[in-house]
């Protein structure tokens, strides 16, 4: 049953100076959201959620294992759909549509980075940034073009050709990264982004993504170490699923790089 | 999703693992090899074989009394001496007929000639018309009521020095008796010795006129006179187009108004066959006996495409991964099920276009070994690459569709 307007008054204040419940102008939008698993006997992965990412926002999510943080990343990436309540993405409620629609939004406006890289093992990094575009039909010569500006974006631009077990970590991060950008989506979804890397690539990641958001980029990411989230400007704090708290970051940490 | 982007996405996934696709594709080329191998050879066959019978096709309706449903045996198996000289002559004169040449088989014990002796279990009577159709190597045919024989260069073989025209031949008849004879033709050994003589070239025959040598007599019922009686007619039609006509009145003739109808054990029915009946008889014989091979041939196509099936289940599983991520960026169902299908499908058709040649090759040399000349049955080539597509289309269906449904985040979380 999704929730309707009348239910507005419910919503926690998570926004940042938006309206209450208002997804018009917002990149993500969850009401009153809740998704429940049956595994014998009722699981509540969410229960009750109601998040509003405003557009060009950077946003960490944290909580422990279980808390529901997956389960949000997946609704918001159009991967699934929730129980009850709607969920906005660019404007668009995406928990009633058809699974074919759904597949098409999450291709245009999701950019996805997940901690394992999740590349193509046997295309090469340009064809992995331009998978998406594959996906939607956009002519060879336009999508060649897109990743090689894509690429050269990241720092990549002479790593195009090599697949990806031929480059390191970070190399790879980026690669995922500028798939992620290749559609221009509304909003890039970043699973524990920095998860499998060292410390110093970590933070050439997080560099990355500091720019991405200084280009007006709105960014979503996973993490449950607490200095990466300081680089979002507000810290939503799940547990159980539920909202526990929205954290403002008053001064998020910048990283001092020259690195793309 | 274009195709040509699925047609080099597919094509990468099966060169990415060469020998998995080799071995699969192997499965398919045996297959399509042993379809196309025993197709060939069946054409072949039934090219060579209709050659020799088509090849000098007239119009002759063979007539015979044999068992009443009794299949098989070709013309003149089990007949019995049932038609008359009446009947000849009467046959003779109905609409159509050009002329009937009776045939009986004399009981012999051997041929003599020139102190030589061959064993020679029969000797064929018939009438001097029975040569119209040329095919003398030297001489000419025999003349009703004289002592001459004509031989075929077979028979002529036997003998060292071969018999020739103007020696004299002993015949020993099984009934004990010795007959002096002049050999005056002989006829080319690659003519065959007609359609009741069976088909092929090999058999040695002798041919002697019916008079002195046919000495088969039956009292025709109700006359109290005997006559000669013959178990096989050879009617021959005025031209093509009466064979068919000529055909049914020498039949209604023979079961209403013959001698032979009366003669005729009851039962035993009338069967009249032109060439071109033998001729479908023969080609339903080998379409049945190609078929039936060509069908075990299908077995090893079937196996052939269960092995594909089996390694796209495989690769669906392995690639899981790959499958999620590609959902997560885009990837409907419909694409991943063209990407998976299109593997599948290649496969059968590299199988295919690889098998046809080798199929070609077998069939060759099995032709080579049993003396047939090759006849390539090409619009089976295309059949082929058809089904090799095909196969590889179904036998990939199930996987790609299990492919095509899997649930992202589950694909996302396989490792």
């Amino acid at each position: 049953m999704a929730a309707s307007d009348s239910d507005a008054e419910s919503d926690v204040e998570t926004g940042q100076g938006d309206a209450k419940g208002d997804h018009e102008g917002a990149a993500v939008s969850l009401r009153d959201v809740r998704k429940t698993y049956y595994l014998g006997e009722p699981v509540h992965a969410l229960d009750g959620v109601d998040v509003t990412i405003p557009r060009g926002s950077y946003t960490a999510v944290m909580g422990p294992s279980g808390s529901g943080k997956s389960t949000l990343l997946n609704l918001i990436g159009c991967l699934d759909t929730p129980t009850e309540g709607e969920v906005w993405v660019n404007e668009r409620e995406v928990s009633a549509i058809s699974q074919r629609e759904r597949t098409k939004v999450r291709g245009q406006e999701v950019g996805f980075v997940f901690q394992t890289f999740n590349l193509m093992p046997k295309l090469t990094a340009a064809e992995n940034v331009a998978l998406p575009l594959v996906f939607q039909g956009i002519d060879k010569s336009e999508r060649i073009d897109r990743a090689n500006e894509l690429l050269e974006d990241v720092g990549l631009a002479d790593r195009g050709d090599h697949r990806p077990n031929e480059l390191s970590g970070g190399q790879r991060q980026r690669v995922a990264i500028a798939r992620a950008l290749s559609a221009s989506p509304a909003i890039i979804l970043a699973d524990e982004p920095t998860g499998n890397l060292d410390q110093e690539t970590g933070k050439q990641i997080m560099g990355l993504f500091q720019r991405l958001h200084d280009e007006g980029n709105t960014i979503l990411m996973v993490t449950h170490e607490r200095p990466i989230a300081e680089h979002a400007q507000r810290v939503i704090h799940v547990l159980d699923g539920t909202i526990e708290r929205v954290e403002e970051i008053e001064s998020p940490r910048r990283v001092e790089t020259d690195l793309p | 999703m274009e195709f040509a982007e699925s047609l080099r996405l597919s094509w990468r996934a099966i060169r990415s693992h060469k020998l998995r696709s080799i071995l699969t594709t192997l499965g398919v080329v045996i297959g399509v090899a042993a379809v196309i191998t025993f197709v060939t050879l069946g054409t072949s066959l039934r090219a060579d074989v209709l050659g020799q019978v088509g090849a000098d096709r007239t119009p002759n309706v063979y007539v015979w009394a044999s068992p009443a449903g009794q299949e098989g045996g070709g013309p003149g198996a089990g007949a019995q001496p049932v038609f008359t000289a009446s009947d000849v002559d009467a046959i003779r004169n109905l609409s159509g007929v050009e002329s009937v040449v009776a045939r009986g088989v004399v009981p012999t014990a051997a041929v003599s000639a020139g102190g030589q002796t061959v064993a020679q279990r029969q000797v064929i009577a018939t009438s001097p018309s029975y040569f119209d159709s040329g095919g003398f190597a030297e001489g000419r045919a025999f003349r009703e009521g004289s002592r001459e024989v004509v031989l075929n260069e077979q028979a002529a073989g036997l003998f060292s020095p071969s018999v020739e025209v103007g020696d004299n031949v002993t015949l020993r008849l099984a009934t004990g008796n010795s007959v002096e004879a002049e050999v005056v033709g002989l006829l080319n050994g690659s003519s065959g010795g007609g359609a009741f003589e069976g088909l092929g070239q090999s058999q040695p025959l002798v041919f002697v006129p019916t008079d002195p040598f046919y000495r088969t007599t039956l009292e025709v019922p109700g006359s109290g006179e005997s006559q000669r009686v013959y178990p096989t007619l050879t009617v021959v039609a005025e031209d093509f187009a009466a064979v068919p006509e000529t055909k049914a009145s020498v039949q209604a003739y023979l079961e209403n108004e013959s001698d032979a109808a009366k003669l005729v054990p009851g039962n035993y029915e009338f069967s009249a066959e032109t060439d071109q009946d033998l001729v479908d008889q023969i080609k339903e014989l080998l379409n049945t006996l190609t078929n039936f091979v060509t069908g075990i041939a299908v077995i090893s196509l079937v196996v052939g495409s269960i092995g594909i099936a089996n390694i796209m289940l495989v690769s669906v599983t392995e690639r899981t991964k790959e499958i999620g991520i590609m959902k997560a960026v885009g990837a409907q169902n419909r694409d991943v099920l063209q990407l998976f299908l299109l593997e599948a499908a290649m496969l059968g058709l590299f199988g295919s276009v690889l098998g046809t040649p080798v199929g070609v090759l077998g069939a060759y040399a099995a032709a080579q070994y049993i003396g047939l000349s090759l006849v390539l049955p090409y619009e089976w080539f295309a059949i082929a690459v058809a089904v090799g597509i095909l196969v590889g289309i179904l036998a990939g269906l199930y996987p790609a569709w299990n492919a095509a449904k899997t649930d992202p985040i589950d694909a996302l979380r396989y490792e």
